[in-house]
C-alpha cells in the first residue's frame, strides 16, 4: 500500500487536451449547442477528481482499478470483422458501430418511418431533428457518482442512436443496436437516446461487445429512456465487453404518467464494470422495472449502483438484481429507493440476490431506502447464499451430472429475470451469451 | 435379470448410527415393502443408497449385479438405475419440469447423442396424461408451489420417464388424499413389470391395498426384524407395531 | 460500602488549576444554574486533559492514554461523508468536558422543577423517591440499601462491580488488559473523544462459571455515574459465566450538556453470555454519539438490546466481533424519532471465526417530522466457513412527513455462508385505526396501541419494569401525533 502514497494517479490519464481538440475538430456540421455541451463536459471531466476513499458513492469499489491511462483514444479504427449479434433476430432496425463509427445499418421499414418513427445515427439526428434531439439529449443524469465518466462520454461521444416513437405508434419487433470495441487501447462511448411519446411502444436491444476477448479497452456508455404518458418501453442490454475492459454505463429512465419501462441489463464483460441506473417516476401510475443479471468470473468486478426516485404519487417500481459469482470475482450492489415527500401511495421494491459459487468470491450488498412519505409500501431484501445442497442432490439423484446440475440451477436462479425478456428470439440470444460465458 | 443387493448396511447421520445392519435383495420384477414405525431409519436407508451427502455409510455394501455402487456419485448411481422418489421433493425455482426431465434423460445418452425433442415431448405428454397432470405443468418450475399431491405425481412422472431398474419410494403415500393416492398407485402399478424392482417405504398399510407387494419387511431400530408376504402387512395393520416390538423383546 | 460514584469527596491538595478559570463560562443549554466543584471549562486542550487526570488522581499511563486520544480526536475528520451534516453544527470549543459536583449538594428544590417535567414523571409512573434525583434535586438517588445487598451477593460470587474510576485504581491490571482493546481509541472520532475525556461508567468482572442471577444495575440504575457525558464502561465475563446489565431509564434525562459520547466495551470469554440492555430518553437538544462493541470468544453470546428515544441526534451502532468459533451476536434495536429528532442507529457484525452467527432486528418509529435511520455493517470474510447473518429492519411512519432511511452494507466472501437482509416500511393502516375507534378508542389511543403492537415482540425482551415504562413512554410520545 505504501506505493499508493507516492504514486500520483492522473485524473485524466490518456485523455489529454489534444485528444479532445482532435475529437472536436472532427465534429464538423453538428449544431453549436452540442459542441458547447461537449466543451462543458470536457471541462467537468478535467476538473473532477477520481473517486476517493471518502466517496460514499464508490464504497467497496476497487478504486485503484479506475485508472484512465494506458488507452489509445485516437488510434483505434473500425474493425473489418463485425459482430453477428442479433443478425438473425427479427429486428425493426439494426445499427452496428465499430469503435464509435457506424459500420452497418439496416434501416427501419418504410411503413414505420412513414408513421414518424425515427431510428437514426445520432449524428444524422442532430442535424435532421436538432430541436427534438436537443429537448432530450443529455437532459437527465444518473446522480450516482459516475459524473466524471459520464462527462468524458459526452465530451468524446462520436455517434450513437436516436430512437423516437410518436404518440400511439407501436414498433412490433426489437430495434437492435450493437457496439463493438476493437483493438488494444480502444475507447468507445456508445450513446442511445430513446423517446416514446404517449401510448407508444417499442423494444430496444443493445449489445456491447469486443472484437478481441482480452483486449485492454475502455467504454463509457449512456442510455437515456423517456416514456411519455401511457408509453411502454422495453430496454434489454447485454454488456459483453472484453475481459480487460474498464467499463462505465450510465442509464437513466424517466417514466411519465401511466408509463411502463422495463430495463433489463445482463452484465458479463469487463475487468471492472460500473453500471449506474436511475429510474425517475414523474407521473402518477408510472412503473419502472429494473432487472439485471451478472455472471462474475475470474477477478472481474461488477459495481452496480441503482436509484429509484418516486417523485409522483401512485407510482411503482420493482428492482431485482441477481449476481452469480465464480472464482475470485467481486460484485457490489448498492441500491436506493427514494420516496419524495409528496409521493404518497408509492409501491417500491428492491431485491439483490447473490449466488456464491466459489470460496473466494465476494458479494457486497447495500440495499438502501430513503422514505419521506408515510402511505407507501416499500421494502427491500438482500440475500447471499450458495446453491441449495438439497436441490443439487435432487438433480444428481435424477442422474444429472454435477456440472450440468450446477448450470441448470444457475439458469433456474436467473430465470426470474430472463423470463421477463419480451421476445423469444431475444431470450434465446441472451441465454446463449450467458452460456458462452459459462463455458469459458 | 438384475438385482440390487444391500448387505449389512450401517448408516449414520453425523455420529449417530441410524441404520444398523440392514440386508435386503431386490430383483427386477419384484415389489417389496418396508414398513415400520417412525424413526426406525426407513428414509435414512433410502437416501443413503441414493448417495445423499449427509448420510454416511459406516459399514456394509450395496451392489448392483455384484458391483458395489458406494464409490459412485449420486448422479452415477441414478444413471446406474436407482431412482429415489423423495418423501419431500424439493422445489427448484426457475427450472421447468420439461427442461429438467430432458436434462436427466440427455444425461443417460452416450456422448454426442442428442435426445429427440419431438419424441421426448410425445412421451412426456403421454405420461402426464396418464397421471392426470395438466400439460401446462411442463413449463412450471419443478415442484415450485406444487401441492403435496402434485409433488408426488411429479415424482411418479419422472420415474416413468427415466425408467429406472430399482425404485425406492419413500413414503410416496404420505400427504395424499384418496383420489391422489389412487392416481399415484395406478401410476406405479402401471410401471410394474419385469424390468423394475420396487421398494415401497411406508408407515401405513393403505398403499399396499393398491399395490400388492410380493414381500413385506418390518423395520425396527435400523434393521429388518421380520419378513413375510403380503399377509404380514395385514397382520401389522391389525396388531400394530407394538406387536413386533413385544415379539422382538421376547426373542 | 459505597455505590459507584466519583470523584472522591475531596481532592488532594494542591487543587488542580482550572485552565479556563476566570473566563466566561456562561454556556447555553443549562436547565438549572448549578455550581460545580470541578469544572474543566469549555473547550478541549491538553490542559483540559491534565485537569481531568489530576482531579481523578490517575496513573501516568492513563494520562498518556488520554493525551494520545486527544491527538487522534483532533486528527480525525467528522464522518460526514456518510453521516448527517448535522454533526457540523457541533462546536467542540463550546462544550464542557468535565463537570463534577464533588461532595456538594445541588441547591435546587422540587418546587423549581418545571411542571411539564413533573407531569412526565407522573405519567411514566416513576417512583416518587426517584423523581427528585431525576429532576436534579438530589445528587444521588438513595439506593444504598438495595445496592449494597445486591453488591454483597455478587461479591460473594467473586464479581467485581464498581465505577470505572475506582476500578482503574483498584484493579489496574485487569482493567488495562481489556481497556481500549475492543474499541481502540482510533476507531472513530467520538471513541477518540471519549478516550481523551472519559469519566464515570461501570467496570464489571464476572469470574469463570458464575451466573449472575439478577440483572446488574437494575437495582440502582439511577445514579450520577450513569448520567455522565463521557462514560466508559468495561465488562468482562469470564469462561462460562453469564451476566445481564442494564443502563439508563425511560424517564427523560434533563442534561446540562449537549454532547454525550460514551464508549462501552464487552468481553465474553469462551461459553460466556452477556446481555446488555439500554433504554435512553435524552433531552431534545442532545447529541448522543455512542460507540458500543462486544468481543465474543468461542461459543460465547453477546446480545445488545437497545432502545433510543429522544435526543436531537443519536448515532449508535452496537457491534459484536465474533472472534471464536460458534460465537453468536445479536442486536435488538428500537428507535423512536419525534419532531426535530434523528435516530441514526443500527448494528455491526464482524465475523472472524467459523460457524459464527449474527442476528439484527431493528424497529423504528418516526413521528411528526422525526427521522429514523438504520445503518448496518455485516462482514463475513473468505477464510471462514459456515457463518450466518439474518437482519430484519422494519420502519413505521406515523405522519405524512415522517422520514425513514435504511443503509445496510453486507459483505460476504465464499460460498459456505448465508446472509439475509430484509427491510420494510409501513404505516398504521386506516382500517386498523377505524376498527379500534369503532370499539370506542380515541384515534390517539388506537395509534398508541398500534405502535405498541408494532414493537411488542421486541419490548417483551426487556425486563418487566422496563417494558412497562417503555409502553407508557410510547403512549406519551404518540400524544399529539394524530388529529
Amino acid at each position: 500500500m505504501s506505493t499508493s502514497l507516492t504514486e500520483t494517479i492522473s485524473p485524466t490519464g490518456s485523455f489529454t487536451p489534444d485528444i479532445f481538440a482532435q475529437h472536436l475538430a472532427a465534429q464538423t456540421g453538428l449544431p453549436d449547442w452540442w459542441l458547447d455541451a461537449k466543451r462543458t463536459a470536457w471541462a467537468q471531466f478535467q476538473s473532477s477528481p477520481l473517486p476517493t476513499i471518502r466517496d460514499e458513492a464508490w464504497r467497496f469499489s476497487t478504486r485503484s482499478g479506475i485508472k484512465l491511462d494506458g488507452y489509445a483514444p485516437a488510434s483505434a479504427s473500425p474493425s473489418a470483422q463485425l459482430p453477428a449479434h442479433a443478425s438473425d433476430l427479427p429486428c425493426a432496425a439494426r445499427l452496428v458501430f465499430s469503435n464509435n463509427v457506424l459500420a452497418q445499418h439496416t434501416a427501419l421499414a418504410a411503413d414505420l418511418a412513414a408513421r414518424g418513427v425515427i431510428v437514426e445515427p445520432l449524428r444524422d439526428a442532430l442535424v435532421k431533428h436538432g430541436d427534438l434531439v436537443r429537448r432530450y439529449l443529455n437532459q437527465q443524469h444518473t446522480n450516482l457518482g459516475g459524473d466524471k465518466f459520464r462527462a468524458l462520454h459526452t465530451a468524446l461521444a462520436h455517434d450513437g442512436v436516436f430512437i423516437y416513437v410518436p404518440a400511439g405508434v407501436e414498433v412490433p419487433t426489437p430495434i437492435a443496436v450493437v457496439h463493438q470495441a476493437s483493438g488494444a487501447g480502444a475507447t468507445v462511448f456508445p450513446h442511445t437516446l430513446v423517446v416514446a411519446e404517449a401510448n407508444a411502444r417499442a423494444t430496444i436491444a443493445e449489445f456491447f461487445t469486443s472484437a478481441e476477448p482480452d483486449a485492454v479497452q475502455l467504454a463509457s456508455g449512456v442510455n437515456d429512456l423517456f416514456a411519455g404518458p401511457g408509453a411502454q418501453l422495453n430496454y434489454i442490454a447485454a454488456q459483453a465487453w472484453s475481459s480487460q475492459t474498464l467499463a462505465f454505463q450510465h442509464n437513466a429512465i424517466t417514466a411519465d404518467r401511466d408509463a411502463r419501462i422495463l430495463a433489463l441489463n445482463v452484465h458479463l464483460g469487463g475487468r471492472q464494470a460500473r453500471h449506474e441506473s436511475h429510474s425517475r417516476l414523474i407521473g402518477p401510475g408510472a412503473h419502472s422495472e429494473m432487472l439485471a443479471l451478472t455472471v462474475a468470473q475470474g477477478t472481474q468486478e461488477f459495481d452496480q449502483r441503482t436509484l429509484q426516485t418516486h417523485q409522483a404519487p401512485h407510482t411503482s417500481s420493482n428492482l431485482l438484481y441477481k449476481n452469480a459469482l465464480l472464482d475470485s470475482a467481486r460484485t457490489i450492489f448498492s441500491g436506493l429507493i427514494v420516496v419524495e415527500p409528496d409521493a404518497q401511495k408509492t409501491d417500491a421494491y428492491q431485491s439483490n440476490r447473490n449466488l456464491m459459487l466459489s470460496d473466494t468470491a465476494e458479494a457486497n450488498s447495500l440495499p438502501g431506502l430513503e422514505i419521506q412519505a408515510n402511505d407507501v409500501r416499500c421494502s427491500h431484501g438482500a440475500t447471499t447464499s450458495r446453491l441449495d445442497p438439497e436441490q443439487e442432490f435432487y438433480l444428481l439423484a435424477r442422474g444429472i451430472p454435477k456440472a450440468q446440475a450446477a448450470e441448470l440451477l444457475l439458469f433456474g436462479f436467473f430465470e426470474k429475470v430472463l423470463g421477463e425478456i419480451p421476445h423469444e428470439g431475444l431470450y434465446q440470444t441472451i441465454r446463449a451469451l450467458i452460456q458462452t460465458k459459462l463455458k469459458k | 435379470m438384475s438385482a440390487i443387493e444391500i448387505k449389512d448396511l450401517h448408516v449414520a447421520i453425523g455420529d449417530k448410527p441410524i441404520v444398523k445392519g440392514l440386508s435386503l435383495t431386490i430383483k427386477q420384477g419384484e415389489v417389496h415393502a418396508i414398513m415400520g414405525p417412525n424413526g426406525t431409519g426407513k428414509s435414512t436407508f433410502s437416501k443413503a443408497i441414493a448417495g445423499h451427502p449427509d448420510y454416511t455409510i459406516t459399514q456394509g455394501d450395496v451392489l448392483i449385479d455384484g458391483q458395489s455402487i458406494l464409490a459412485l456419485e449420486p448422479d452415477e448411481r441414478a444413471r446406474a438405475g436407482i431412482f429415489l422418489a423423495f418423501q419431500y421433493p424439493c422445489e427448484i425455482p426457475g427450472v421447468s419440469i420439461a427442461n429438467f426431465i430432458r436434462a436427466a434423460m440427455q444425461a443417460r445418452l452416450k456422448d454426442g447423442e442428442e435426445l429427440d425433442a419431438t419424441g421426448y415431448y410425445k412421451q412426456l405428454y403421454a405420461q402426464m396424461d396418464s397421471l392426470k397432470i395438466d400439460r401446462k405443468f411442463t413449463s412450471r418450475a419443478v415442484n415450485d408451489g406444487f401441492s403435496g399431491g402434485e409433488k408426488k405425481r411429479c415424482e411418479i412422472l419422472q420415474m416413468a420417464m427415466l425408467k429406472p431398474r430399482f425404485a425406492f419410494m419413500d413414503e410416496t403415500d404420505s400427504g395424499l388424499d384418496i383420489d391422489a393416492l389412487r392416481i399415484v398407485s395406478e401410476g406405479i402399478e402401471h410401471m410394474r413389470g419385469a424390468d423394475l424392482g420396487i421398494l415401497l417405504i411406508t408407515h401405513y398399510q393403505r398403499l399396499l391395498n393398491h399395490i400388492v407387494p410380493d414381500f413385506v419387511h418390518v423395520m425396527y431400530d435400523g434393521r429388518i426384524v421380520k419378513s413375510g408376504d403380503k399377509s404380514l402387512a395385514l397382520e401389522l395393520e391389525a396388531k400394530g407395531y407394538d406387536w413386533v416390538k413385544t415379539e422382538l423383546a421376547a426373542s | 460500602m459505597k455505590p459507584p460514584s466519583e470523584p472522591e469527596a475531596t481532592p488532594a491538595a494542591p487543587a488542580p488549576v482550572n485552565p479556563l478559570a476566570g473566563l466566561d463560562q456562561s454556556v447555553s443549554d443549562f436547565s438549572y444554574d448549578v455550581k460545580y466543584d470541578y469544572d474543566a471549562g469549555t473547550g478541549l486542550t491538553p490542559a483540559t486533559i491534565d485537569y481531568i487526570s489530576s482531579v481523578k488522581k490517575e496513573a501516568a499511563w492513563i494520562r498518556e492514554f488520554r493525551h494520545h486520544a486527544l491527538k487522534v480526536f483532533e486528527s480525525k475528520p467528522l464522518p460526514t461523508h456518510w453521516a448527517t451534516k448535522d454533526l457540523e453544527t457541533l462546536d467542540f470549543s463550546k462544550i464542557r468536558y468535565y463537570l463534577s459536583q464533588g461532595a456538594q449538594k445541588p441547591k435546587r428544590t422540587w418546587e423549581e422543577v418545571p411542571d411539564d417535567i413533573k407531569k412526565t414523571f407522573e405519567r411514566l409512573g416513576v417512583p416518587e423517591h426517584e423523581r427528585k434525583f431525576l429532576a436534579g434535586v438530589d445528587a444521588q438517588f438513595d439506593s444504598e440499601s438495595a445496592y449494597s445487598s445486591i453488591k454483597e451477593v455478587v461479591a460473594k460470587q467473586g464479581v467485581i462491580f464498581m465505577n470505572s474510576t475506582e476500578a482503574l485504581r483498584e484493579h489496574p491490571d485487569l482493567f488495562r488488559k481489556w481497556f481500549g482493546k475492543v474499541i481502540p481509541t482510533s476507531d472513530n472520532k467520538f471513541s477518540a473523544l471519549n478516550s481523551a475525556v472519559f469519566s464515570g461508567g461501570s467496570f464489571i468482572y464476572v469470574p469463570p462459571g458464575v451466573k449472575v442471577a439478577h440483572p446488574l444495575q437494575a437495582y440502582f440504575r439511577i445514579n450520577a455515574e450513569n448520567f455522565g457525558q463521557f462514560e466508559r464502561t468495561l465488562i468482562i465475563v469470564d469462561e462460562g459465566a453469564e451476566l445481564t446489565y442494564m443502563e439508563g431509564c425511560t424517564a427523560p434525562k434533563f442534561s446540562t450538556s449537549t454532547l454525550h459520547s460514551a464508549v462501552v466495551e464487552l468481553v465474553a470469554m469462551k461459553d460466556a453470555k452477556i446481555q446488555y440492555i439500554t433504554v435512553q430518553n435524552w433531552a431534545p437538544n442532545v447529541y448522543n454519539l455512542v460507540t458500543k462493541r462486544g468481543l465474543a470468544h468461542e461459543n460465547a453470546e453477546i446480545k445488545w438490546i437497545d432502545c433510543n428515544i429522544g435526543s436531537h441526534l443519536t448515532m449508535k451502532y452496537p457491534g459484536v466481533v465474533l472472534k471464536g468459533r460458534k460465537a453468536r451476536g445479536e442486536v435488538v434495536s428500537i428507535a423512536l424519532a419525534n419532531d426535530g429528532q434523528h435516530q441514526d442507529t443500527g448494528a455491526k457484525m464482524i465475523h472472524l471465526a467459523d460457524e459464527t452467527t449474527s442476528t439484527i432486528i431493528s424497529k423504528s418509529i418516526s413521528v411528526g417530522q422525526g427521522r429514523s435511520t438504520y445503518r448496518g455493517i455485516v462482514r463475513i470474510p473468505k477464510h471462514l466457513k459456515g457463518c450466518k447473518n439474518n437482519t430484519e429492519c422494519d420502519a413505521l411512519l406515523i405522519n405524512t412527513n415522517s422520514r425513514t432511511d435504511t443503509y445496510p452494507a453486507i459483505t460476504v466472501q465464499g460460498q459456505t455462508h448465508a446472509a439475509q437482509h430484509e427491510a420494510s416500511v409501513s404505516k398504521v393502516s386506516e382500517e386498523m385505526i377505524f376498527y379500534m375507534q369503532q370499539r370506542g378508542l380515541t384515534e390517539a389511543q388506537a395509534m398508541s396501541l398500534a405502535v405498541n403492537g408494532f414493537v411488542n415482540d421486541l419490548v417483551r425482551q426487556f425486563p418487566m419494569e422496563y417494558s412497562v415504562e417503555l409502553k407508557r413512554l410510547i403512549d406519551l410520545e404518540m400524544e399529539g401525533s394524530v388529529g
